[in-house]
């Protein structure tokens, strides 16, 4: 196990050489849980006790930690609707300058431009700008790809994929503090709680 | 799982008091004497206003029952947690289809007005319409219409009784039977429901067809379904019913429900619309010539405003969903648009130079609504108000939205 440890740490600092990253100052005081209830719990009270800068890892998405830890919802669905907006408007720019300006062609009788006739178009256009918009804005939101995070570092994350929740304390909370900090998460229940420097 | 959802549930009475059931059915039974009255003295001054109104009146409550028998079998074939608690709201409503077989009876009285293909000289004028002579048959419709009935009561009756059951049985085995009989049922409801449509309301043009007209009609019931499971729980919320049971998570997914469905209606009405109006066929296109002229026009293109543009953006924001005063705003609105789209069906074959109201419209549809709803609330009487077997309802009522 300790061997692991070992392998584990070198293989990140291989990884942080390699890639250029990490600043090798306080990242985080991190402790783990052992059910979602105890997570949710233990972020209510951690907020309580006046720390902003709060983070969770979890192996799904747990029900109401968003709120627990102050996370506000995220911005992107108003960025889906400017594009949906723009794939609208795309569609109907692109049809009218088709159908009527560069190469007007009566078909079946029916008129060069028509809203009934671009409706699937313009629908189906403005569900791909929405969906591309969306995949890539997932990206962009959440700091995707990203090959090395502090976070790594703490020495049971990858359980955060299988079966423990963990809070983080950020070190630029404005009330981060190392020692109190740490004894704050012990005192509610956290465990293998860590200062992660990364 | 916040606290308030863990420790608050318990104070919630799963069974209606004897004073508020007696209270509610009061108000239907004086409803149902006032409307049948006026229904019967509009029927003696004017029969053929009666039975246009009246169909109106039959297909809209035919259609929720159908939107609630639908819905409910797909809760149990997809095991839904979210939706346990309202569920038997949701199941008695569902039960009031076997009534519409009574509330059928009536028509029968005014086939002759009502449907063109009543005339068998025209039946046989034509190549077309002597094709369909021996489906659009009097006898055989009285006889469909009884087999569609006959089919919808015994599987929404079979799925009641067994949830009844389980409300003491508690058991896995009982669940998995009910979602046995809601696979066929699904097609109960789509395929036997679209053929009932195409009888009821299709069929008032014998020479005209299309094939989505029954899902048109469905996902008009769909909606007014979940509008009337909407404002049902809103009027117990107010009352202090259910209040812990079904909260603002809940009616944020039956916000999604009013607003999904309203995206379905838009897209079977666009559907409809554009592959007529492509085609240019005069016998497919005659339906919306006839509602394009006159005042019909007018009311022929406020429907995609009211009806889609309206509810769609005032729901597309999360925090509207959640708002109890705009959701039940919204879901009356749907049931009043979803009475106008079958209006808009009906009408225009018998007032061809515009829409006319008329109290009987008003009337017919109080017959209705209170026959069908006295049925609904009858079943408040003796049952949990609440599916309390359920092995999901727990998780039903910590149920949160990501």
């Amino acid at each position: 196990m300790a061997d692991q440890q070992v392998s584990r740490d070198q293989a990140l600092e291989a990884l942080k050489e390699k890639l250029g990253v990490g600043r090798d100052k306080t990242y985080a005081a991190m402790g783990a849980f052992t059910t979602p209830e105890e997570l949710v719990e233990a972020g209510k009270k951690i907020y309580g006790m006046g720390y902003r800068k709060l983070d969770a890892m979890s192996p799904f998405p747990v029900h109401g930690i968003d709120d627990a830890i102050g996370i506000p919802r995220s911005k992107l669905g108003w960025m889906v609707v400017c594009f949906a907006l723009a794939g609208l408007f795309t569609a109907q720019a692109l049809m009218y300058y088709v159908g009527v300006i560069n190469y007007p062609l009566v078909i079946g009788g029916k008129p060069l431009f028509d809203f009934t006739f671009t409706i699937p178009v313009t629908f189906e256009l403005t569900v791909l700008f929405s969906g591309i918009s969306c995949t890539l804005g997932i990206f962009a939101f959440n700091g995707l790809p990203q090959l090395y995070h502090p976070s790594m570092k703490y020495k049971i994350s990858h359980r955060a994929s299988d079966d423990r929740f963990i809070l983080v304390v950020e070190a630029d909370d404005p009330k981060f503090d190392v020692q109190k900090t740490t004894a704050d998460l012990k005192s509610l229940g956290a465990q293998e709680v860590e200062v992660v420097v990364g | 799982m916040s606290q308030s959802h863990s420790h608050a549930h318990h104070t919630d009475s799963y069974s209606l008091e004897a004073s508020r059931f007696n209270a509610g059915r009061n108000v239907m039974v004086f409803a149902a004497l006032l409307s049948v009255a006026a229904s019967v003295a509009g029927y003696l001054s004017d029969p053929n206003r009666f039975f246009e109104s009246y169909l109106i009146a039959f297909t809209f409550t035919a259609a929720i029952g159908l939107g609630a028998f639908f819905f409910v079998q797909v809760q149990y074939l997809t095991g839904s947690a979210w939706s346990v608690g309202m569920r038997r709201v949701m199941e008695n409503v569902m039960t009031t289809l076997p009534v519409g077989l009574i509330l059928f009876l009536p028509l029968l009285g005014g086939l002759d007005h009502l449907y063109p293909w009543m005339n068998r000289t025209l039946m046989a004028s034509n190549k077309v319409l002597a094709a369909k002579s021996s489906y659009l048959e009097k006898d055989f419709f009285i006889e469909r219409s009884v087999v569609y009935f006959v089919l919808w009561t015994i599987w929404a009756l079979m799925i009641y009784r067994n949830s009844i059951k389980q409300d003491t049985e508690r058991s896995a085995e009982r669940m998995h039977s009910i979602s046995r009989w809601s696979a066929p049922g699904l097609f109960m409801a789509v395929v036997v429901g679209s053929l009932a449509s195409f009888d009821w309301l299709m069929s008032l043009m014998p020479g005209w067809y299309s094939t989505i007209f029954g899902l048109y009609y469905l996902s008009n019931g769909a909606l007014g379904f979940i509008a009337v499971v909407t404002l049902v729980l809103l009027s117990f919320r107010k009352n202090g019913i259910l209040a812990h049971t079904v909260q603002e998570e809940h009616y944020h997914d039956l916000g999604k429900w009013l607003f999904a469905l309203t995206c379905f209606y838009a897209y079977i009405a666009t559907s409809q619309y554009i592959l007529i109006w492509y085609a240019d066929l005069p016998e497919e296109t005659i339906f919306y010539r006839m509602r394009s002229v006159g005042s019909w026009l007018p009311f022929s293109l406020s429907l995609p405003v009211l009806r889609f543009f309206f509810p769609f953006f005032t729901l597309l924001c999360r925090p509207m969903k959640r708002k109890f005063t705009i959701i039940g705003f919204i879901a009356a609105w749907s049931l009043l648009m979803v009475y106008m789209d079958l209006y808009w069906l009906v009408m225009p074959n018998f007032h061809a130079e515009g829409p006319a109201f008329h109290w009987l419209d008003l009337a017919t549809l109080g017959t209705t609504v209170s026959i069908t709803g006295l049925a609904f609330w009858g079943r408040f009487q003796k049952n949990k108000i609440v599916p309390v077997g359920d092995l999901r309802l727990e998780q039903s009522l910590h149920f949160e939205n990501v």
